[in-house]
């Protein structure tokens, strides 16, 4: 890890949500951090809070949610202390976000040029043709064949991939110093997936943008990103270099997490196991850890059902877990 | 995926422009209202007698070829002030049409937009003037202003208004949630740039529909309260007033009412035609469902 300041820096973010039987507590100490030219990747199942985080660092979260404690710093700055415009001359010029379905991502009825022209002119005062003139150079920076006919396309005449890349131009026109790509990948095919990564690490490379991928995916994780942090029921769980996490987790999730990833070798007919239980709402969580219910270590442990970890419970290095019992991990995992 | 596929399958570079013209609703009534504009704008030339000329020697004369319509009470040419009236109705349907599509697109997708009290606000307004009668509504009006062009057209205008909002904001409600609005929201635009350039866009098509078919209404509306005489006032050659003319000698000239009526009829066809052609061809659902947009 480079002795660099982080680029956003996300410090003990807490955001909840009025419900009818009380507040939902959506994220719980939410720390995060990302460095210029670093790729960290969220993971986690479906409502373990990876969007909602980038949701309300971006401003973006949906208006009944409330950040009720911590700091999303951008480059130093507090967003969360941003009146409503700041924050909205930030996105898209310093800290972008690309989301997961590229097919209805872009106004079916604007041309695509136009499209990449309005968020260029919604941050600068540039005429349509230098607006034009850009769109077209942005292009050709994702790759997109004949960008000077390309641009008078409209999203229908473009496929799935083609449109990730006009979105993703969309998010980079302005070099902003951070990109958040959510689940860029999910809604294309498998040989699409791999252009679209290589194309955002490109990029990360060449502008040395500081880049979050959220995804469900472990495979692309170990390919693409240099650190990871694990996510559940609106908490971090773990959090260390890919390297590390993969190699030896410190956390009963994350361990599940692998274990459920099918293997070339092994006999096929063998069923993969899967986390037993359901994920908890977060409208009703348990007292202790949250995971406790379905954990192969805590499940049966007092301290594990009344005691809620902190997130720093154990700590090797830059490798750290919410896990009280992280040490027992390897031995009863194997 | 699959919309991926059906993407590529596209013939490339089409244009919109041939598919409006493969419904033959739409022609139809496009060539008709065309005919009908050009009739308005060359109404002076077209029309073989000024509207108002009387010729008292030759008052309720059967058709004739000088008089196709023949002659009212006071020997004035009906064709000529059909003619004419094609002028007056069209432009109360257009001043109607720009009226509360304007209004009404802004009332609809800003209540639509805002959402929470201000929607409820306006929507609750909104409801009110569109459970009141447009046709009272256009006569207490009326009475207030005093009969003129000007009168039937603010009158009709806001009775047709609220239908426009009450669209506009439905379709609105629509659209907010759609990735794209909150992608634009995502690269810092601003919420007016937002609402004007991707949420109105998309809204439009319906919005046109309504204002087109509420265009025929205006028409008939106009011509309503033209035959009450609460409409523009008398000389005034409007289809309606040549109606009212013609009513007292239905009997011995019905041509005078009849022509009249068909031109209303006509208009109304017309535009009727040209609606759900746009409703046919603006709508992907509804292209797919008649299959008129596939041929």
């Amino acid at each position: 890890m480079q002795a660099s300041d982080p680029v956003l820096d996300i410090r003990n973010l807490r955001a909840m949500l009025p419900g009818e039987a009380g507040p939902i507590t959506l994220l719980d100490d939410v720390s995060l951090s990302v460095c210029a030219g670093e790729t960290l990747a969220v993971v986690g199942e479906s409502g373990s809070g990876k969007t909602m985080t980038f949701r309300c660092a971006l401003g973006l979260a949906p208006a009944a949610a409330r950040i009720v404690a911590g700091q999303v710093l951008l480059e130093g700055q507090d967003l969360t202390s941003l009146g409503p415009e700041a924050m909205r001359e930030r996105r898209g010029a310093v800290i972008s976000m690309i989301f997961q379905d590229p097919l209805t991502a872009l106004n079916p009825v604007f041309t695509i040029g136009s499209q990449i022209a309005e968020v260029i002119r919604a941050h600068r005062r540039i005429g349509r043709a230098a607006a034009r003139a850009l769109a077209i150079d942005v292009l050709r920076r994702v790759h997109i064949p004949d960008p000077a006919r390309r641009v008078d396309d409209f999203p229908h005449q473009l496929s799935g991939g083609m449109r990730q890349r006009v979105l993703i131009g969309m998010a980079i026109a302005l070099n902003p110093r951070m990109l958040i790509a959510d689940e860029p990948t999910t809604a294309l095919d498998v040989t699409v997936q791999a252009q679209i990564l290589e194309l955002l690490t490109e990029l990360r490379r060449e502008s040395g943008m500081g880049m979050v991928l959220i995804t469900h995916d472990l495979g692309l994780v170990a390919r693409h990103a240099d650190r990871v942090a694990v996510m559940y029921a609106g908490r971090v769980v773990e959090t260390g270099t890919v390297d590390e996490v993969f190699a030896r987790p410190l956390h009963p999730y994350t361990t599940a997490l692998f274990r459920s990833i099918p293997s070339l070798e092994g006999a096929a007919a063998e069923m993969l196991p899967a986390i037993e239980g359901q994920p908890p709402m977060l409208a009703d969580l348990p007292p202790g850890c949250a995971f406790a219910p379905r954990c192969f270590l805590g499940r049966d442990r007092a301290d594990c059902r009344t005691i809620r970890p902190p997130t720093d419970a154990a700590v090797q290095g830059t490798h750290v877990s919410a896990c009280l019992h992280a040490n027992l991990i390897a031995a009863e995992a194997a | 995926m699959s919309a991926t596929i059906a993407a590529r399958k596209l013939p490339a570079r089409r244009r919109p422009v041939p598919r409006f013209l493969r419904h033959p609703g739409l022609v139809v009534g496009g060539v008709l209202l065309l005919l009908l504009v050009l009739v308005a704008i060359a109404a002076p030339v077209l029309a073989p007698y000024p509207p108002l000329a009387t010729d008292l020697m030759n008052t309720l004369s059967q058709p004739s070829l000088a008089h196709p319509f023949g002659t009212d009470q006071y020997g004035r040419d009906v064709l000529s002030r059909l003619i004419w009236g094609t002028h007056v109705s069209l432009e109360v349907a257009l001043a109607v049409i720009g009226l509360s599509l304007s209004l009404g697109t802004a009332i609809g997708a800003i209540a639509g937009f805002a959402g929470g009290w201000i929607e409820r606000g306006v929507m609750a307004l909104n409801d009110i003037l569109l459970a009141f009668p447009g046709f009272l509504l256009a006569l207490a009006l009326v009475a207030a202003r005093g009969s003129s062009l000007q009168s039937v057209i603010i009158a009709i205008a806001i009775a047709y208004t609220p239908r426009v909002a009450t669209v506009m904001r439905s379709v609105v409600i629509v659209i907010r949630p759609r990735p794209f609005i909150e992608a634009s929201h995502a690269m810092g635009m601003t919420a007016t740039r937002v609402l004007l350039r991707h949420v109105v866009p998309n809204a439009l098509p319906p919005v046109i529909v309504v204002a087109t078919i509420s265009a025929a209404s205006a028409i008939l509306a106009e011509a309503g309260l033209s035959y009450l005489g609460l409409g523009i006032a008398a000389p005034t050659p409007t289809w309606g007033n040549v109606i009212a003319d013609g009513q007292g000698v239905i009997a011995s000239n019905p041509w005078i009412s009849l022509s009249a009526g068909l031109c209303i009829a006509i208009t109304v066809i017309a535009l009727n035609l040209v609606g759900d052609g746009l409703r046919d061809t603006l709508d992907p659902q509804m292209r797919r469902q008649t299959g008129a947009g596939l041929l």
